[in-house]
């Protein structure tokens, strides 16, 4: 953490760098989902909105696209983006997306386990951090698991479709022990089909698919405010349960709905709606992805819709299924994958 | 070459003004405008949409039997956080907890004794119910979760306990006219059953109370504690529904407590010291409600005396 | 001078009526239950016994009956609640008015009983069914005690027409309120009929019992126009501020 300014200095460099050679994989991780569509295992359960087709309108902030293309406008905004990432978090949510994040890690207190005497071997878990490119959440998991709970046995997978993300991540953790270095793993796959990933740097002209992530490998699968840009989101939900272990979390944290107060929700959206965009324009010279930014918060659902599409994917829910954290600026929905009956 | 964002977005919108109408089914305001669009939210969950990321009404209809139960479960549990009208012939699930809730907590309870409330006891119930150590952080008040199950579970069992003391008859029918003397041997009586229920974990009760003096989980403790009051009341037969209502449940709450927090300290056999300590709170309560009561009168009457007085000596009032 | 004063008074007074009469025959209403609405014997007059518990276990074949939602459990709480405190009020409203009146028009007595006995009956039916359904009695108790003592002692003294011009205006809302409640709660019960549940007797008792009531506060509605309510001076203003007074009563008392 405190050699993060450092860091991020260096980033811009190797990732101005790589931007030419990105192009080509980028294009080749949208085709694989025409390709695998037809894979899936039929299941009579999975609604048709769940399977994803690049065809279906879905949103890019209030303008409605097929999903392939937003995909890859998504990909487009978060290239662009990737260096000033962080910036963008600290605008929306006025810095407090660091305190988000930490409560969100433990709220979710990774690697505990309930065994006092340390002779007895902690329980190994599984954490998959989906959008989670530049590490902001695998770190925290990873401290908070092999430190905090002293349970050396916790592995952190990072998936995002953007090479670009994944690169600041990796570039970012060189920073971490090595212990904890060894414990992660860089996955480029789209979160709506696990079935077909590819690990980061791998050999791109005789690279062939992974088998991807297995079904019931997973304890514990976080998406920190990523969720909102899939392009199908019941159908990522769908594939989070298929790769849960039977009573894994599904956790998310997401900008979120503030309309519980009034006065409040009008500031903020005042501000998000005036001010970014233009802040965007001003400090990183790209007004449309700050205000694809304020379009698709907007555009996702209220706390109680995701809530219940979490529930119609198959999870169960504790309590009414999510967590406000400043007044609903930002909230937390939480999932478990039910044991088979 | 990539393409900055800027570019794409104006390609994407030239697509969208002239592809065929069968790649893009719903049409799109061609440039959202961000002051057209401040007020939009209502307008996103839209039943013309067709995307998979929007709540449709359709999907709605269509779920599972499954999915329909998990949310009427959901929507229950969310109901019995208010207590109002009781319902005799249409009476909502007494579900305090999902069966999933509930099957962790169960187990993690055993836990108690040994391992407080804690996560530890909370991670070790869910090994037993068959889950991960991870499963419990969908709780959504951690260790918290635990205490006020065990305070629901036993507020519950308290109606069954009551038809144990007092005989099978119900409460449900009309005002029963107990005294006033009679409500009091009924309350004393059931306090002391609801303190009882926390005889196994007495161990832990500091702790828990502790973590129930935390800011965020004070209001839903006295919730829970103006139920339990509220439960007492009504079990014991008080029928008073006029502001003695509240001033009842109000001194009953503080007593109660009181006397839990004494018990924490009571290590006398059977727990007499904690007995004789309510015991006595009570008595003192019910004095002063007598003072109050006599004072009620006595200015009723005085006044109802003048009243007349005045109207005998022809003041026409 | 006076006539046209009256005449927004009165018009209330006449919707009410309409509004009650087309209850008594609507046949769009689900009434299956009330056989005779104004005969007090069909009808429970106060502590409706509670049902068996196994009572229409025959009946195996509907859906049985539908849990309450939240909303309806907070209509059903907060409409006890106002009930009570509005008969508490009616009571108290009688109490002061009678002996003032009574003073001065020793031949209203008999009325003046009649209709508190009538107030006194229906505050002991709400006392149970707030107790039976376990619904919080209203914190402004003790306001509304005070508020409505003064306010029937001080219309007795302004003199008899003045009474009876604060029982019209007090009545008038007092039905079109309870006619509210009954619109409401036959809503829910063709709701529950037309999904094919069964609706349990406590409801239709509930819906009887208001009728009733709402019967007999229009009744002494009556009985006020018939004592000269309407010659009170001003009129308007006295009926006008009473009524006024009774719906920001009945609002708060439906939340706290």
């Amino acid at each position: 953490m405190v050699a993060r300014p450092a860091l991020r200095r260096a980033i811009p460099s190797t990732l101005r760098s790589t931007s030419s050679k990105l192009l080509q994989p980028v294009s080749r991780s949208f085709s694989t989902t025409l390709q695998t569509q037809n894979q899936n295992k039929p299941n009579n359960s999975v609604p048709e909105y769940a399977i994803p087709d690049p065809a279906r309108p879905t949103h890019f902030g209030f303008e409605t696209v097929t999903e392939a293309e937003k995909r890859e406008r998504v990909a487009g905004v978060f290239t662009s983006v990737a260096e000033s990432y962080d910036r963008m978090n600290d605008l929306m949510s006025f810095g407090w997306h660091r305190v988000w994040k930490d409560h969100f890690v433990s709220s979710l207190n990774p690697g505990f386990s309930p065994l006092t005497s340390s002779s007895d071997p902690r329980a190994p878990q599984h954490i998959l951090d989906i959008a989670g490119g530049t590490g902001d959440i695998a770190f925290r998991m990873l401290h908070t698991a092999h430190i905090l709970n002293g349970n050396p046995d916790v592995r952190v997978t990072i998936s995002d479709i953007n090479p670009a993300m994944l690169t600041v991540g990796k570039q970012r953790s060189a920073s971490l022990p090595a212990s904890q270095q060894a414990a992660l793993s860089f996955l480029e796959a789209n979160a709506e089909d696990l079935t077909q990933t590819k690990p980061l740097g791998a050999n791109q002209v005789g690279y062939s698919p992974t088998t991807g992530v297995p079904d019931e490998s997973v304890d514990l699968y976080t998406v920190a405010f990523g969720i909102r840009n899939f392009s199908n989101i019941p159908a990522a939900l769908r594939e989070a349960y298929r790769v849960l272990k039977p009573g894994g979390v599904f956790a998310c944290l997401e900008f979120s709905k503030a309309d519980k107060h009034p006065l409040f929700n009008s500031i903020y959206k005042q501000w998000s709606f005036s001010a970014i965009p233009l802040i965007g324009q001003l400090v990183a010279g790209d007004r449309d992805s700050y205000q694809y930014l304020v379009e698709s918060i907007e555009r996702f659902p209220s706390q109680e819709d995701f809530r219940d599409m979490i529930v119609d994917a198959g999870f169960v829910v504790g309590g009414r299924g999510y967590e406000d954290l400043t007044g609903g600026v930002a909230a937390i929905h939480k999932g478990m994958k039910p044991r088979r009956k | 070459m990539r393409p900055s964002p800027l570019p794409l977005r104006r390609a994407a919108r030239q697509i969208l003004s002239s592809s065929s109408p069968s790649a893009i089914r719903a049409t799109a305001p061609a440039v959202p405008t961000a002051r057209r669009s401040l007020n939009t939210s209502s307008t996103q969950t839209g039943s013309d949409c067709t995307c998979g990321n929007c709540i449709r009404r359709p999907q709605i209809q269509k779920l599972s039997k499954q999915q329909q139960q998990q949310r009427q479960q959901q929507q229950q549990v969310q109901k019995q956080q208010r207590s109002s009208y009781h319902s005799y012939d249409h009476p909502s699930s007494p579900a305090s907890f999902t069966p999933v809730e509930e099957s962790i907590l169960s187990a993690a309870y055993q836990h108690v004794p040994s391992h407080g409330f804690t996560s530890s006891a909370l991670a070790a119930g869910a090994r037993d119910a068959g889950y991960l150590d991870i499963s419990p952080t969908i709780l959504p008040e951690g260790a918290f979760t635990l205490i006020r199950y065990h305070m629901v579970k036993q507020r519950e069992g308290l109606a069954a306990r009551a038809r144990e003391l007092f005989g099978g008859e119900g409460h449900v029918g009309a005002r029963p006219g107990f005294s006033e003397r009679e409500i009091m041997g009924r309350v004393e009586a059931l306090m002391w059953e609801r303190l009882l229920g926390n005889k196994e974990v007495i161990g832990r009760w500091q702790e828990a109370l502790a973590i129930m003096a935390q800011p965020s989980y004070v209001p839903p403790s006295l919730k829970e504690l103006a139920m339990l009051s509220d439960e007492i009341l009504f079990l014991a037969g008080d029928s008073s529904v006029d502001p003695s209502w509240y001033t009842k449940r109000a001194s009953l709450s503080t007593i109660y407590a009181a006397a839990e927090l004494f018990m924490t300290n009571d290590h006398s056999p059977e727990f007499m010291d904690t007995r004789a300590f309510l015991n006595r709170r009570l008595r003192e309560v019910n004095e002063v409600g007598g003072v109050f009561r006599n004072l009620r009168e006595w200015v009723g009457f005085t006044a109802t005396a003048g009243v007349n007085v005045l109207r005998s000596k022809g003041v026409r009032i | 001078m006076l006539r046209p004063a009256t005449r927004p008074a009165l018009a209330a007074t006449r919707q009410v009526r309409q509004c009650a009469a087309r209850f008594l025959s609507s046949p769009a209403a689900p009434d299956t239950s009330s056989s005779n609405i104004n005969d007090p014997s069909t009808t429970p007059k106060t502590n409706p016994p509670p049902p068996p518990p196994n009572s229409k276990s025959s009946n195996t074949a509907s859906k049985g009956k539908k849990p309450l939602t939240a909303e309806q459990r907070a209509f059903l709480s907060s409409a006890l609640r106002v009930n009570q405190a509005g008969e508490l009020a009616a009571t108290l409203i009688y109490t002061g008015q009678t002996p003032p009146l009574v003073n001065r028009d020793p031949s209203l007595r008999p009325l003046m009983k009649h209709m508190y006995d009538q107030e006194a009956a229906h505050l002991r039916t709400f006392n149970d069914l707030i107790y039976r359904h376990r619904v919080r009695p209203t914190a402004m108790y003790p306001i509304w005690s005070v508020m409505a003592s003064g306010l029937g002692w001080g219309t007795a003294m302004l003199g008899k027409e003045a009474a009876m011009a604060c029982t019209e205006a007090v009545e008038t809302e007092i039905g079109g309120h309870y006619n509210a409640q009954i619109r409401k709660l036959l809503e829910m019960v063709s709701e529950w009929e037309a999904e094919g549940y069964e609706v349990g007797a406590e409801f239709r008792d509930l819906i009887n019992t208001l009728r009733r009531i709402r019967d007999e506060e229009l009744e002494h509605l009556d009985h006020a126009v018939e004592h000269d309510a309407q010659k009170a001076e001003p009129h308007w203003l006295l009926t006008g501020v009473i009524r006024a007074g009774c719906r920001g009563a009945i609002w708060v008392s439906e939340r706290v």
